[in-house]
């Protein structure tokens, strides 16, 4: 933004004159970028001085009175118009004329773009907007159909702002599900007819990772993976140096960028200043149909209860204050939850060994772990040391298991499962039916 | 391509385990790698298959030590390629492969030291022209050579595929546990060594290695418009020590609390 | 008629006895070599059996002295009948004396009898039962033939009809009592316990437990060591002749008697061990059969009958049942309670340990998380997969002095693998506020140390305890100090009775006691507080009783120094009915929490209701293993606190001038007898 306040005696005419038939427009065209129809309370008068305009404070309450609100947080009226202000700073980008292409796969995991994607697209722009004035342009390659972001959004929307200023999107019935062998394929295609400069994969498993790797090894290039940061090197052949993990996580490799790239999730940061035009290409060439040697059966039901407790992310645990095992069991079922015990619920035989949880058990990692029941010997406490979130569920309010807690309940543990079973069955519900009114 | 009814009562089923140094996470010390060991364990666990495992690279002290640990899983005998410090194994063993001609290849996704990138498999089964799938969790039959395998996908979800063989799969942490090392046959067990000429991994040469750094962890940052929000999440407390406690209060408040938390940490799948 | 009856009865029963002992000595020679002085064995074995033996059998007085009139009636009845009956020589003394024997013999027999009557539990039956009629067969036989030897009875008497028919019956009554005495005491029967267990005396394993007329220690805990330069030596045992010759002896030795299944923690929990069964189950390996004959408990929840074996036949079945099922080795928590009360001097854990030792190195079947602990031993010297570099993060705020550092001071401070371990931290911290508040020169090994090796050993893990101990070794052998004092009796056990085996050259001398001593921590608050350096504020708390740490107690014969400092903090010890030597296991030991072979109940439950009963509302610990199995047992009646916590709590500062003042004598001394009855 130029720092010397231009004039324009014309505008600051009208914006004075409240009768003139542009005032509104002008008004808002000083007050903030493009605001429109929203009244604008505060501007930059001609001498820097800022100039307000009462009447455009507050706005109008549900019941026909204006009303303000001085504690700074205006709400109501029009609820839209913070989140309106917010889309609309962002600046509108179109590259017509790209000096090279940056291809990104990203996993696109149940439908729509993950925040590894989203950061894997901001290091895509990072490297596409490095020479301003030769900007390249992304290229996002979709398989498998778009379900859009949560509120339902228009998908070039969703992409656009993600970063991505080209889309090849292959919905084929027979890219979904695990057909490496021919996504690899329609990437062959892709590489023949634009060439992109540099190819980058989210490095996560069972997704860009082994598609990535695939791909550098039909490319004949030898893969960064594990790439968590780049920087400018002119010496390098791509102009950019990585850092790779390598070594089961004990290494820093450093290496110029090559071609083929995997990186980790939160490599750099998501685009959220600027929206691009996410065309639609497709390609000339037809894809090649390829013989599948690997072919997916679909996905095996697996018991909840039965993932491995080091590796569950959310555990309903039980102690000796669980009663109804019957109910536990049905609560963890609801609640997609691993199941966990204490100590003592295993000795007293009311669970298997495997599933007890603490020093002398298994030493857990989940993102949220709920003790039901479970007072907090020092043994189970030193088990749930990396735990994020841990609820407790107790009749003892002075139990270490409660000190421990973010969050507490106090209550018949039987009572306090049936309560919440009742409640996500109903939230699931409305899940439901939101899924299908959508 | 004939289907045979039960194969594995005519033809014994080869499968070659491809096996590396690994590197103990805390203390660095010279290990059996975790997942090669879990994918030597799978191999066992096939029944009456003919196992056989390979390593390639140089071969000191310490890491004889740890190779000695996949024969204490009860094989006889390793095969051991020579190869000079910092070549690429990558021909060695594609000609070694290519000579024993194993039905099913199995290794683990990717080595606990040097560039542990889990390339070796992808580029071996380029080589080779095999498929190669990731994540192998079980293997459920081998009927007139087509595998029936069961793929790990986040969560303990599976996914049932199958492939043709030869093939090679690979094999990461929700595959079964390897068993136990014991000390006896991991001392008797014998090294077939071969040498082979060492192609020198020339690019990898070129490259600067360090220990890790820690990732810097990302900031959550507000992009607010009102200097008065940036200023509140600025001032914000950190999460404090102690949590929220929830006494007096009805089950169904409680449940509602709990669903809060559980909602916002996502886990509600 | 039977003058000339007897001795051919008498020399056919010795010879049948010959046959019997050489066949009985072949199968014990299926063992693998052991280096026993034969010679001075047998020299010792009179002291051996007089003392050493009857120091335990002497427990039960009844049966002691019951023991003493049959077995002494019985070898002077059998010495003198071989010459008054055998070899005829009628002397009316030497009758007489066999008489004064026999009735000796039949007097002990009637209570022998009279102890088979509702025998207890824990006594086998099957051919056991018929044992007090087949000595009283002996000694009445014997007694009714020598009294017309002594002319207490007309000569006459036995002649004519009637006289023939009583001389039958009196020969076949004596003809019964042989068989059994002289013939199954080598081919088999209950009187076996003799012919073995006097050779087993002799020829014992571990000499150095018996005492010597110079006093000696009486006392051999330490694991033997598995030689593990020698490639071809078996690993552990995989096969009753994989034993050695004299532990095959031991097993023979057995008389069915059930002390050690009395006192086997598992055994009470439900667990799948019974002592006794596990040495009548090496004997028919070592014979080859089934255990279809066994007469006495089982193992809990596995029936008699299922289980078979020979002398060259794996003991544990890879797949199916052979001699022994894997858990029963499991279930031991190796608290030695069973040799503590075994009058044969059998050295059960040694055996299990030995088999464990074949499942673990050979096999790589260490149950439940035992690989996952060994692995983690192997990778980062502690068992909990820790890294070692915050083996001191718990003490970060104490400064704690590094030998590293000094390089040389009077104490080493050896803090055990319960410096991971929230718990055993709190231990710590009072323990090293106890040697700050005594002024004591003290420092520690920090991350230098590694986990002492024990329950790697325990496990079976031979060469993972080696090589922690010859590495522990040599990081002691690089300072000087006098003493190591460590709270954790395992580490405190392994460090003074079992690396002695590992010294080199220069590290220790040959006795690795030499150079410095090993001490728990409890003693050496006891002769702290004794040389007037600690002052203790009364005790104001509830009763107290003291829980004895297996391998402080029977392990190391320490249970005097905890009960002194107890004591000295203004306690009286409200005694469980089974402490001291009898005390009974928190379950914790021999990796059995690693193991984890279910039960019907639970080892701490059990002790905690020893607790409960003694109506104790806090019970003293002197182990971190004690303390973490006690606490976890669920509504306790009483509180568990370590006795380095105690002290701490009870510290007050020392009045100016008695710091260095006259020592206090040690208040009454009490004999660790006295303190146990």
């Amino acid at each position: 933004m130029s720092e010397t306040i231009r004039r324009d005696p014309r505008r600051e005419w009208i914006a004075r004159n409240r009768l003139h038939p542009e005032h509104a427009r002008v008004i808002a065209a000083l007050g903030g970028n493009g605001g429109g129809a929203v009244a604008i309370s505060e501007w930059l008068g001609p001498n820097g001085v800022v100039r307000r305009n009462p009447r455009a404070i507050g706005f109008i309450g549900p019941n026909g009175i204006k009303r303000i609100d001085r504690s700074g947080l205006q709400q109501g009226g029009q609820p839209t118009a913070t989140t309106t202000a917010a889309r609309d700073s962002r600046r509108t980008v179109v590259i017509d004329q790209p000096a090279f292409l940056v291809a990104v796969v990203p996993d696109m995991t149940g439908g729509r773009l993950s925040s590894h994607d989203k950061d894997l697209l901001g290091l895509a722009r990072r490297v596409a907007d490095a020479d301003v004035e030769r900007p390249g342009a992304v290229v996002a390659i979709l398989f498998g159909e778009y379900k859009g972001e949560g509120g339902g959004e228009l998908k070039e929307q969703a992409l656009g702002e993600a970063g991505i200023d080209r889309v090849v999107h292959f919905d084929d019935e027979f890219y979904a599900g695990f057909a490496p062998e021919a996504r690899l394929a329609a990437l062959s295609a892709v590489e023949r007819e634009m060439t992109p400069r540099c190819w980058l994969l989210p490095d996560s498993p069972l997704g860009g990772a082994d598609l990535g790797r695939r791909l550098a090894v039909r490319l004949g290039e030898r893969a960064a993976t594990g790439v968590w940061q780049i920087e400018a090197d002119n010496k390098a052949p791509m102009g950019w140096r990585c850092t790779a993990r390598g070594g089961g996580g004990s290494l820093d490799i450093q290496r110029p960028l090559p071609r083929v790239a995997l990186a980790l999730a939160e490599c750099a940061e998501p685009v959220d200043e600027t929206r691009h035009a996410a065309e639609q290409l497709t390609l000339s060439a037809s894809i090649p149909a390829t013989l599948s040697r690997i072919e997916d059966l679909g996905q095996v039901a697996v018991d909840p209860a039965g993932v491995a407790l080091a590796e569950a992310e959310f555990i309903l645990s039980g102690g000796n204050g669980v009663k109804q095992w019957d109910a536990f069991h049905h609560a963890a079922k609801v609640l997609g939850a691993t199941e966990g015990a204490s100590r003592v619920a295993v000795d007293d035989g009311f669970m298997a060994r495997d599933r007890q949880v603490g020093a002398t058990g298994t030493w857990v990692t989940a993102r949220v772990y709920m003790a039901v029941g479970i007072s907090g010997a020092i043994q189970h406490l030193q088990g749930i040391q990396r735990c994020d979130k841990v609820v407790a569920i107790n009749l003892d309010p002075g139990c270490d298991m409660v000190k421990r807690a973010d969050l507490a309940v106090i209550g018949d543990a039987g009572n306090i499962l049936a309560a919440l079973v009742a409640r996500i069955e109903q939230y699931r519900e409305q899940q439901q039916e939101k899924r299908n009114a959508a | 391509m004939p289907h045979n009814a039960n194969p594995l009562s005519k033809m014994e089923l080869s499968v070659a385990v491809l096996v590396s140094v690994g590197r103990h996470p805390l203390t660095a010390r010279a290990r059996r790698a975790d997942h090669d060991a879990r994918a030597v364990e799978m191999a066992l666990s096939l029944g009456n298959a003919n196992v056989q495992l390979i390593h390639a690279g140089d071969n000191g002290a310490p890491s004889e030590e740890a190779l000695r640990s996949y024969l204490g899983m009860g094989l006889g005998e390793i095969s051991l390629i020579k190869q000079s410090l910092g070549a690429d194994v990558l021909p060695a063993l594609a000609a070694w492969l290519r000579d024993a001609a194993p039905h099913l290849v199995l290794t683990g996704t990717r080595a606990e030291t040097g560039e542990g990138s889990g390339l070796v498999p992808y580029m071996l089964a380029e080589i080779l022209g095999w498929p190669v799938i990731s994540g192998l969790a079980q293997v459920e039959s081998i009927e007139g050579g087509i595998a029936t395998v069961l793929q790990a996908l986040p969560r303990g979800k599976r996914r049932r595929l199958r492939i043709r063989l030869p093939a090679i799969a690979t094999v990461d942490s929700s595959a079964p546990v390897a068993r136990q090392n014991a000390f006896g046959p991991a001392r008797r067990g014998e090294f077939a060594t071969r040498t082979c000429a060492s192609a020198i991994d020339e690019l990898q040469a070129q490259w600067s290695e360090q220990p890790a750094r820690k990732r810097p962890k990302r900031l959550k940052i507000v992009k607010s418009a009102s200097a008065r929000d940036r200023f509140k999440a600025a001032a914000a407390k950190a999460d404090s020590g102690g949590g929220q406690l929830l006494s007096d209060v009805t089950p169904e408040q409680g449940a509602e609390a709990i669903f809060t938390l559980l909602k916002g940490e996502d886990v509600l799948g | 008629m039977l003058e000339t009856l007897l001795p051919i009865l008498i020399f056919t029963a010795l010879a049948l006895a010959v046959i019997g002992a050489v066949r009985r000595i072949r199968l014990w020679r299926q063992g693998r070599p052991s280096r026993v002085n034969l010679l001075k064995g047998l020299v010792a074995l009179p002291r051996r059996y007089l003392v050493d033996l009857h120091h335990v059998v002497g427990r039960d007085k009844m049966i002691s002295n019951t023991h003493v009139a049959t077995a002494g009636g019985f070898v002077a009845a059998a010495m003198l009948m071989i010459l008054v009956h055998g070899l005829g020589i009628a002397n009316p003394l030497l009758g007489g004396l066999l008489l004064l024997a026999s009735a000796s013999m039949f007097v002990g027999s009637l209570f022998v009898a009279r102890r088979r009557i509702n025998p207890p539990a824990r006594l086998s039956k099957g051919p056991w039962m018929r044992l007090p009629k087949s000595l009283m067969a002996f000694s009445l036989g014997v007694f009714l033939i020598t009294l017309p030897t002594v002319g207490l009875l007309p000569e006459g008497l036995l002649e004519g009809s009637g006289g023939w028919l009583l001389a039958l019956v009196l020969a076949g009554v004596v003809a019964w009592g042989l068989g059994e005495m002289f013939f199954g005491m080598t081919w088999g029967g209950p009187m076996k316990h003799a012919f073995a267990g006097a050779l087993h005396l002799a020829f014992h394993r571990r000499a150095e437990r018996f005492s010597t007329k110079k006093g000696g220690t009486g006392r051999s805990t330490g694991l033997k060591a598995l030689n593990l330069e020698d490639e071809t030596a078996p690993l552990g045992v995989e096969k009753p002749a994989d034993f050695t010759w004299n532990q095959l002896l031991g097993f023979d030795a057995c008389v069915q008697c059930g002390r050690c299944e009395a006192v086997c923690p598992a055994f009470a929990a439900g667990q799948p061990l019974n002592p006794k069964k596990l040495i009548q189950d090496m004997v028919v390996g070592m014979a080859g059969g089934s255990d279809a004959a066994y007469a006495g408990s089982p193992y809990p929840g596995k029936p008699v009958g299922e289980h078979a074996g020979s002398p060259h036949g794996p003991i544990v079945a890879l797949e199916g049942k052979t001699l022994v099922d894997a858990e029963t080795l499991w279930s031991c928590t190796t608290c030695r309670a069973c040799v503590e009360e075994c009058p044969m001097m059998i050295e059960h854990v040694d055996a299990i340990v030995d088999m464990r030792r074949h499942l673990t190195l050979e096999r790589g079947k260490t149950p439940n998380k035992g690989a996952e602990v060994l692995d983690n031993l192997i990778a980062t010297d502690n068992p909990g997969g820790f890294d070692p570099g915050s083996r001191l993060n718990w003490a970060a705020d104490l400064n704690l002095p590094l030998m590293a550092d000094l390089k040389q001071v009077d104490v080493l401070l050896w803090l055990g693998d319960g410096a991971f371990d929230m718990r055993n931290q709190r231990t710590l911290r009072a323990l090293v506020k106890v040697l700050r508040a005594a002024e004591v020169d003290f420092a520690v090994l920090g991350n230098e140390e590694r986990d002492s090796g024990d329950v790697a050993r325990r496990l079976g893990d031979e060469a993972t305890f080696q090589s922690l101990a010859k590495r522990n070794i040599a990081t002691l052998a690089k300072y000087r100090f006098l003493q190591i004092v460590t709270c954790d009796p395992h580490s405190f056990h392994v460090l003074s009775n079992e690396y002695g085996d590992f010294l080199q050259e220069g590290q220790g001398g040959p006795d690795f006691n030499a150079n410095y001593k090993v001490r728990h921590h409890s003693t050496f608050i006891a002769e702290l507080y004794d040389a007037g350096r600690l002052t203790f504020a009364p005790w104001k708390g509830g009763s107290v009783t003291y829980h004895d740490p297996c391998y402080l107690g029977r392990y190391n014969g320490e249970y005097e120094a905890p009960r002194r400092v107890l004591k000295a903090l203004g306690i009286e010890v409200k005694e469980m009915e089974r402490s001291g030597f009898r005390s009974r296991c928190c379950g914790g030991g021999g990796g059995a929490p690693i193991t984890d072979i279910p039960g019907e109940r639970r080892i701490p439950d059990m002790r905690m209701n020893d607790v409960k009963e003694s109506g104790a509302e806090l019970v003293a610990v002197g182990c971190p293993q004690c303390t973490a199995m006690l606490e976890g047992v669920v509504d306790a009646s009483a509180k568990v606190r370590d006795i380095a916590e105690l002290v701490a709590d009870a510290l007050v500062e020392c009045p100016v001038g008695n710091a260095s003042g006259e020592s206090r004598r040690p208040a009454a001394t009490t004999t660790a007898e006295e303190v146990i009855v």
